[in-house]
């Protein structure tokens, strides 16, 4: 039996209230690809992270090459052979491929002499070795995506890495290029490097991986070898669980059509036909996986990103979005995805981030009046059930919960007509979770079309009254009604249900 | 390869036109006694510029070199009047550069503190604390340091093949060293620079240590032309260094840029106020012109940087 | 555990208003202000009297104006090094108008804001529809500005001969206090409002902390910034026209090393050169300490050559001892919110970004 590279034992790993991991165990043998499979939130960033370095788990035991580690870092990580490739490589754009791969070797000193023969040389004998065709001097700001991949895997190579972890990586690659990395990567397990692949794509892991450890949850459910498993025990095993969570049910039929989209398409955005309906009193859960096109869609939505084909209709009248100002005029809103950067400002207070997206219209003639505000704080805050000290508060001093209802009143003040939400409870612990659900679903009541993106299954499934998934920049399937698990996941997968 | 050098091949152009012009309208432009002495009394801003060359490529930016200049100048004028050995003199002005630019690079490293911000009040503070020293005296040199004691042509040819070797060997050790790579992994990506074992502090660090003692080598290249220092005389540089850097392809937003470039832009540079003399134009258009120039050159990078581009900003969700 | 929710009484309120006021830096420089005061008063012969008062205030109304339109600025995390120049430009082009084309001083005055106006619109223009860094872009102005004036006067021409009544513009008093400092009066309580009471004011402070963020949230943020450099360009006009009148000369130096001061003052009173944070009364604060700084200094050393240096080496100083404490305070600020449970997809470990 071939040595164990890698050894995780009950790895637990807390983020304040969100247990991200809660006890995963681990194993990557050399000579072998092991998949990991497991929804968005499941675990398997923060089991990277842990793995590289970057994350110190909170209990468990590591073992890399049979010797106990008791804290790793990225520097020690990378001694030990590890080497991860994201799916944004970590490469320097002006410097070319040669010298990316020289400049991560080992540390040299500061007046040690380049030899650009040799390191020309070096990284054209790894870049064969994984069969690309890029050459040692080309920029790699000049180069596509995937092949900044390649390099970035010459790289792991060049540091003799024994262990290379690949996140998603042909989230991104054409067919042809897909083939070409799979062959790069049964090459590396040949040398008797062990892979750690994460990806979504069934067909790939039933192609490539020996392995497979499904995540669910932030724990490890099982390990198998792939040749005994099918897709469907796979999916099965991805989003098997107990509904504890009660979701708020809608109470009203919906009403008339409020957002309306035919063949909506943008060039920049990846995002190409469509077509998608939502009503007043309506939430439409969008699922899909990392890379289907949902955010791009909401941004072409809130006049982030240009739209270049399609129609947009709004309650009836045909709307070309050009701005994020233009949207909130015509009564969308847009809860983005990342709430510390783009979602609220931390350095306000929460009085002045709740106004940031109505100041023109609450104070007319752009006077500010700051007892109004703080007024229409204090009533969002009762309103959303905010715990903070004060309106004055800097969004900064909150918890992740928090400062996710601030966003949302943020929202919620432009009066919107259709609100579009991006994961909007991520990294929310479960109490505010409840709360966030039950707001969302009184809003409706009201009229608001809601579109909901989220990559938390339960939650699509019991908030959405229709379920859209997405897939390749593409609506490919429109559940109505209550859909389960299985089928949603299968259409994410782009599997035909089982 | 034409892609790669599209930068150095328009400005060489360009001078090359230049000098094209002034063979045919102002030939005594390249009468060689004057020349000489021209292409010596610029060689210290050469030096100069290859300092800046790297603190730019590192993403920062210095620009208090006009004081320490001045005040490395006077340092080694008072150290040459009280009778001190040329070596003495250019050890003690690199060592004054050496002190202002560690105070500059240990604020930017450490502190994290804007380069702009922090050179701008460095600039004030020497070039105050200079004025209070020497009031405004202009300060006599002694013949010893002169020329450098070989007499006027030798000296001037000494001086002028020390900045080409010296630019030549900068070229190279940007190019073959460690740490010059390092320099452009910096100034490319920082994180990433980190993640592959390069300290960005240090790099940052040294590299404003490094411009500070190439300004004190290059106020005694200044000292030994002139019969007296002025304190004063690096009023003005540093808009003279960045705008050939900038004009020579040096990316203000860093890990781009070679010494080639910023030769062929220096000299073109250089030789745009001379040439008006020659052209009997107004000459008072240098400053006006450094200005344009350094803003033609910005929005060039940030025209192109605009052109539609490849797979390398790919942005899926 | 369960008052957060209610509206803090009114002791709760004013303690918590002094403990904020402390903790700032306009504090901070209202406190050397004072100081800087009582020496100069203790130390110098007659620094209060009136005379001397008026001298000061005089002195410090062209760096004034320069520093109250650098505070939006600086606010929106850009910065402005041509402003000096800028007042070079429009010194020149005034004394140009008046001298060579004979327009009326109020006339002349008018086109040279609008030549101040034009010029920042230009560095708008670059920043805004290019966007290029504004650092270079104003360094590159800095230099085309004072070289068009000295182009233009030839290096060595200057305007002079003014008439009286444009003189007393620069030199005498309106109600016992320098004509020119109603001026700074009135541009000050614009700026305030701008800063402090406008929209735009809250929409400088949000592109300066998050510029992305601003965008997410509908700021027109290429609007608002172009609006604070075109206003720079406004006022430096301004100023220069004051300049002239005060010193009876329109030359193409005038303004210089002035961008420097407004810099300090605004960093001195509490802006943060990274934006965001920062007010329109720490700069007057941070102008004052240096105007007075520079005054005092000449009372006590009576050799006025050299006090101007040692103030402005002074001045050096203190805005990199500004710099520092300012990073310092922003350092001691983040440590509390490390210890915060760091969002697991979000936190700044994360790496490389996945979604």
């Amino acid at each position: 039996m071939a040595p164990h590279l890698l050894n995780l034992a009950s790895i637990v790993k807390s983020f304040g209230p969100v247990r991200a991991l809660k006890g995963v165990s681990f194993d990557l043998r050399a000579g072998e690809v092991h998949a990991v499979l497991g929804e968005n939130g499941a675990g398997k960033s923060t089991l990277i992270k842990v793995i590289t370095g970057a994350h110190q788990p909170d209990g468990g035991t590591l073992v890399v090459g049979g010797e106990a580690v008791a804290a790793l870092t990225p520097a020690r990580a990378r001694d030990l052979g590890i080497a991860c490739i994201y799916q944004q490589p970590a490469l320097f754009p002006y410097l070319t491929a040669a010298e990316n791969i020289g400049l991560r070797l080992k540390k040299s000193g500061a007046f040690s002499l380049t030899n650009w023969k040799d390191q020309r040389a070096h990284a054209q004998e790894l870049l064969n070795r994984i069969g690309a065709e890029i050459s040692p001097d080309a920029e790699v700001s000049a180069l596509s995506m995937p092949e900044q991949q390649l390099v970035e895997i010459a790289c792991a190579l060049g540091t003799g890495a024994r262990i290379v972890i690949m996140d998603e990586p042909t989230a991104s690659l054409t067919q042809k290029e897909q083939l070409l990395l799979f062959a790069v990567v049964r090459d590396l397990r040949a040398s008797g490097i062990g892979v750690i692949y994460i990806s979504h794509r069934l067909e790939e892991i039933f192609a490539l991986a020996d392995r497979v450890t499904v995540l669910r949850d932030g724990e490890s459910i099982s390990t198998s070898a792939v040749a005994d498993l099918d897709e469907a025990q796979l999916i099965r095993l991805m989003v098997g669980r107990e509904f504890d969570h009660i979701y708020p049910p809608a109470e009203s039929a919906p009403g008339g059509t409020v957002l309306s989209l035919r063949n909506l398409g943008s060039r920049a955005g990846g995002v190409h036909g469509v077509t998608l309906d939502v009503r007043a009193g309506e939430i439409v859960g969008l699922a899909g996986l990392v890379g289907a096109g949902r955010t791009e869609l909401a941004r072409i939505l809130f006049g982030l990103t240009p739209a270049d084909s399609g129609e947009i209709t709004l309650n009836g009248l045909p709307l070309s979005i050009r701005s994020p100002r233009e949207a909130i005029s015509h009564g969308i809103a847009y809860v983005p995805e990342d709430r510390r950067r783009h979602g609220i400002i931390l350095e306000m207070p929460i009085a002045h981030n709740i106004t940031l997206a109505i100041l023109p219209e609450f104070f007319p003639a752009t006077l500010l009046r700051e007892g109004a505000e703080a007024k229409l704080a204090q009533r969002f805050i009762r309103l959303l059930g905010i715990k903070a000290h004060s309106p004055e508060s800097r969004g900064g001093t909150l918890s992740g919960g928090n400062q996710q209802k601030v966003s949302l009143a943020r929202w919620l003040a432009t009066k919107p007509k259709l609100l579009i939400l991006d994961e909007p409870t991520q990294g929310v612990d479960i109490g505010a979770k409840a709360e966030i659900h039950k707001i969302i679903r009184d809003l409706t009541r009201d009229g608001l079309a809601v579109l909901m993106i989220s990559s938390d299954l339960p939650e699509i499934l019991g908030m959405s009254d229709r379920i859209g998934v997405m897939r390749g920049g593409t609506l490919t399937a429109v559940f109505g009604g209550k859909s389960d698990a299985h089928t949603v996941m299968s259409a994410a997968l782009g599997q035909e249900a089982a | 390869m034409m892609q790669k050098y599209m930068r150095e091949l328009s400005i060489a152009f360009v001078l090359a036109l230049l000098l094209l012009a002034l063979a045919v309208f102002a030939p005594n432009f390249f009468a060689i006694h004057p020349l000489l002495s021209r292409l010596t009394a610029q060689s210290p801003a050469l030096v100069a510029a290859i300092g800046m060359t790297l603190v730019i490529v590192c993403r920062q930016i210095d620009i208090s070199i006009g004081s320490q200049f001045g005040m490395c100048a006077v340092v080694a004028g008072v150290l040459a009047a009280k009778g001190m050995s040329l070596p003495v003199v250019l050890l003690a002005s690199a060592g004054a550069g050496a002190v202002m630019g560690a105070t500059n690079g240990a604020l930017v490293a450490w502190l994290r503190l804007p380069s702009i911000v922090v050179t701008l009040a460095t600039m004030v503070t020497w070039a105050e604390a200079l004025r209070l020293w020497q009031q405004g005296r202009l300060l006599d040199l002694p013949a010893h340091v002169k020329w450098l004691s070989l007499g006027q042509t030798a000296g001037q040819t000494t001086l002028v093949v020390f900045t080409v070797v010296l630019v030549l060997f900068a070229a190279w050790a940007m190019r073959n060293l460690a740490a010059g790579r390092h320099v452009f992994a910096v100034g490319n990506d920082a994180e990433a620079a980190r993640l592959a074992g390069i300290d960005p502090q240090w790099v940052t660090f040294g590299v404003f240590v490094l411009m500070g003692v190439l300004m004190g080598i290059a106020a005694v290249m200044n000292i030994a032309q002139s019969p007296q220092v002025q304190p004063t005389c690096g009023d003005g540089l540093e808009l003279k260094v960045i705008a050939a850097c900038v004009v020579g392809g040096v990316a203000v937003s860093g890990g781009r840029g070679g010494l080639l470039g910023v030769f062929l832009g220096f000299l073109l540079l250089a030789n745009v106020n001379p040439a008006l003399t020659h052209f009997h134009a107004q000459a008072y258009w240098e400053k006006a012109i450094q200005g344009l120039v350094i803003l033609l050159a910005v929005v060039a990078d940030g025209v192109c940087s605009k052109l539609p581009n490849k797979a390398g900003d790919s942005k899926a969700k | 555990m369960n008052d957060k929710n209610c509206p803090p009484n009114s002791r709760q309120r004013v303690a918590g208003v002094l403990r904020r006021m402390l903790s700032r830096q306009e504090s901070v420089v209202f406190v050397v202000l004072i100081f800087e005061i009582l020496l100069f008063s203790a130390i110098g012969r007659n620094f209060l009297a009136p005379d001397n008062v008026r001298n000061i205030v005089r002195h410090s109304v062209e760096i004034g104006l320069l520093a109250l339109v650098m505070t939006p600025i600086i606010l929106t995390g850009g910065i402005d090094l041509s402003v000096g120049s800028m007042m070079g430009l429009c010194a020149v082009a005034f004394g140009m108008l008046w001298g060579e084309a004979h327009f009326a001083p109020w006339l002349a005055a008018c086109a040279a804001v609008a030549i101040g106006t034009a010029g920042g619109a230009i560095n708008a223009g670059l920043i805004t529809r290019l966007g290029l860094p504004p650092l270079i872009v104003t360094l590159g102005t800095f230099s085309l500005f004072r070289g068009l004036a000295e182009a233009l006067t030839g290096g060595s021409k200057s305007f002079t001969d003014f008439p009286d009544s444009f003189l007393s513009l620069g030199n005498s008093l309106a109600f016992g206090v320098p004509v020119q400092a109603w001026v700074l009066v009135v541009v000050s309580l614009f700026v305030w409002g701008l800063v402090h009471r406008t929209t735009a004011g809250r929409a400088f402070r949000a592109i300066g902390f998050a510029p992305e963020g601003a965008r997410y949230a509908g700021i027109p943020v290429g609007k608002r910034i172009a609006f604070a450099y075109t206003l720079a360009g406004a006022v430096a006009g301004l100023a220069a026209v004051i300049f002239v009148s005060r010193v009876g000369e329109a030359r193409a130096n005038a303004g210089t090393g002035y961008e420097l001061a407004a810099i300090t003052a605004v960093v001195l009173g509490g802006t943060s050169i990274f934006g965001g944070t920062g007010s329109v009364y720490g700069t007057l604060l941070g102008v004052a300490s240096v105007a007075v700084l520079s005054n005092g200094l000449s009372r006590i050393l009576s050799i006025s050559d050299i006090s101007r240096e040692l103030s402005g080496m002074l001045t050096g100083a203190l805005l990199l001892v500004a710099l520092a404490g300012g990073a310092l305070t922003k350092a001691l600020a983040e440590r509390p919110h490390r210890s915060k449970p760091a969002d697991p997809v979000n936190s700044e470990s994360a790496g490389r970004k996945e979604k």
